[in-house]
């Protein structure tokens, strides 16, 4: 090989060594294979459970089906819809249906549930009158009587959902006192 | 006399060459970290958060009188008989009304008094063992008293449910004008 070809490789090689990898930073690879690991745990742990409406004392039980994240409506002293407050219990209690035919309906939470119906209808583009496939969880309060619980169900049929679930709390202790068979004396009230 | 400092910088520049590339980067880890936190308080709401368990309801089951000119449901799928489930404070009644295929009635009534967790017990004891005898039917309706808590209405439910019967409608008296109280306390 020429001394000129030598020199002007040597060169070339001078020019490109500022572009040669010598080293690979795995620090940001790190930092977000640790951002993915706390995401993906946060949201399995997240997606398991469900918002409890504030003032409520769910009934307590053995067994049942897990739930997931619904459309909520909350009945303790205030009657609450997807977190956001509808009017007060005792006046839900004392309303008067305006519905012909359907003395359960309570008027102003059958305004507000057919809002959401209507909402469900039209991002499903389902026709007006028809039922909605979405679920509405229910979550009373212990002490709330039968009646005003027939109320909320009637209504909420009367706005167009259909398929209505009761929220209730897991009893942990009465499951583990019993090795997980139901027991016989979970809260009952005498 | 050099002071502690001079001697501990001078250490680590004689180090340097040996642990440049060896140091660890904390600043990407840190604004990694404030990004979560700062995210955490923006969405953060004060709700609390539990798994809870869910009681689904079905629409109570339609007495078909009139006969239907296609069936195209098998025989042992057929409803032959409507369990109804009366839930009051001080009793809680089981009737049963149908036929079975061989036309024979099936109308049967069960009170078991009291409801606590005894009546709870014998009820469970009984409606499985009518679902037992008549596998076919995993459909009834409940049906508790205006003055029945929420709480007892549940755990009738749980006991249904632990029987085996998964079609559990809640059903309610017919009435004329409706004025409910607002809870157990209102009375």
């Amino acid at each position: 090989m020429s001394r000129g070809r030598e020199m002007r490789a040597a060169r070339r090689s001078a020019q490109f060594a500022k572009f040669r990898i010598t080293e690979l930073n795995l620090v940001p690879l790190v930092d977000t294979f640790v951002s993915i690991v706390f995401f993906a745990l946060t949201t399995a742990t997240i997606s398991e459970l469900t918002q409890v409406v504030p003032g409520v004392r769910l009934p307590e039980v053995t067994t049942g089906s897990t739930t997931i994240q619904q459309l909520t409506l909350g009945i303790g002293n205030q009657v609450t819809l997807g977190g956001h407050t509808v009017m007060n219990t005792a006046d839900a209690a004392s309303a008067q249906s305006n519905v012909p035919g359907q003395p359960l309906v309570i008027p102003l939470l059958f305004t507000a549930l057919k809002a959401r119906a209507d909402s469900v209808r039209q991002s499903n583009r389902i026709s007006v009158d028809s039922a909605i496939p979405a679920k509405l969880a229910i979550q009373g309060d212990k002490t709330m009587r039968y009646d005003l619980l027939s109320r909320m169900i009637q209504t909420a049929r009367w706005a167009g959902f259909k398929n209505i679930t009761l929220q209730v709390n897991p009893s942990v202790s009465a499951t583990t006192a019993t090795g997980g068979q139901p027991a016989a004396s979970s809260g009952v009230p005498r | 006399m050099s002071s502690r400092f001079r001697r501990s910088k001078q250490q680590r520049a004689e180090r340097a060459p040996f642990t440049g590339h060896g140091n660890i980067n904390l600043v990407p880890l840190v604004d990694i970290l404030t990004s979560i936190v700062f995210f955490s308080l923006l969405t953060y709401s004060g709700a609390t958060m539990a798994a809870l368990f869910a009681y689904d309801l079905s629409l109570p089951p339609v007495v078909i009188t009139a006969p239907q000119a296609t069936i195209d449901r098998h025989e042992k799928d057929l409803l032959n008989m409507l369990i109804g489930v009366r839930v009051d404070n001080d009793k809680i009644v089981v009737e049963t009304s149908g036929n079975d295929p061989q036309g024979q009635h099936l109308g049967t009534s069960q009170e078991f008094k009291g409801s606590g967790a005894l009546s709870l017990d014998q009820l469970q004891q009984y409606m499985t063992s009518l679902h037992t005898q008549y596998p076919n039917n995993n459909d009834l309706t409940v049906i508790p008293s205006d003055d029945v808590n929420y709480d007892n209405v549940i755990h009738v439910l749980e006991r249904l449910r632990n029987s085996k019967y998964t079609g559990i409608a809640l059903g309610t008296k017919t009435r004329q004008v409706m004025q409910a109280a607002a809870s157990g306390d209102v009375k």
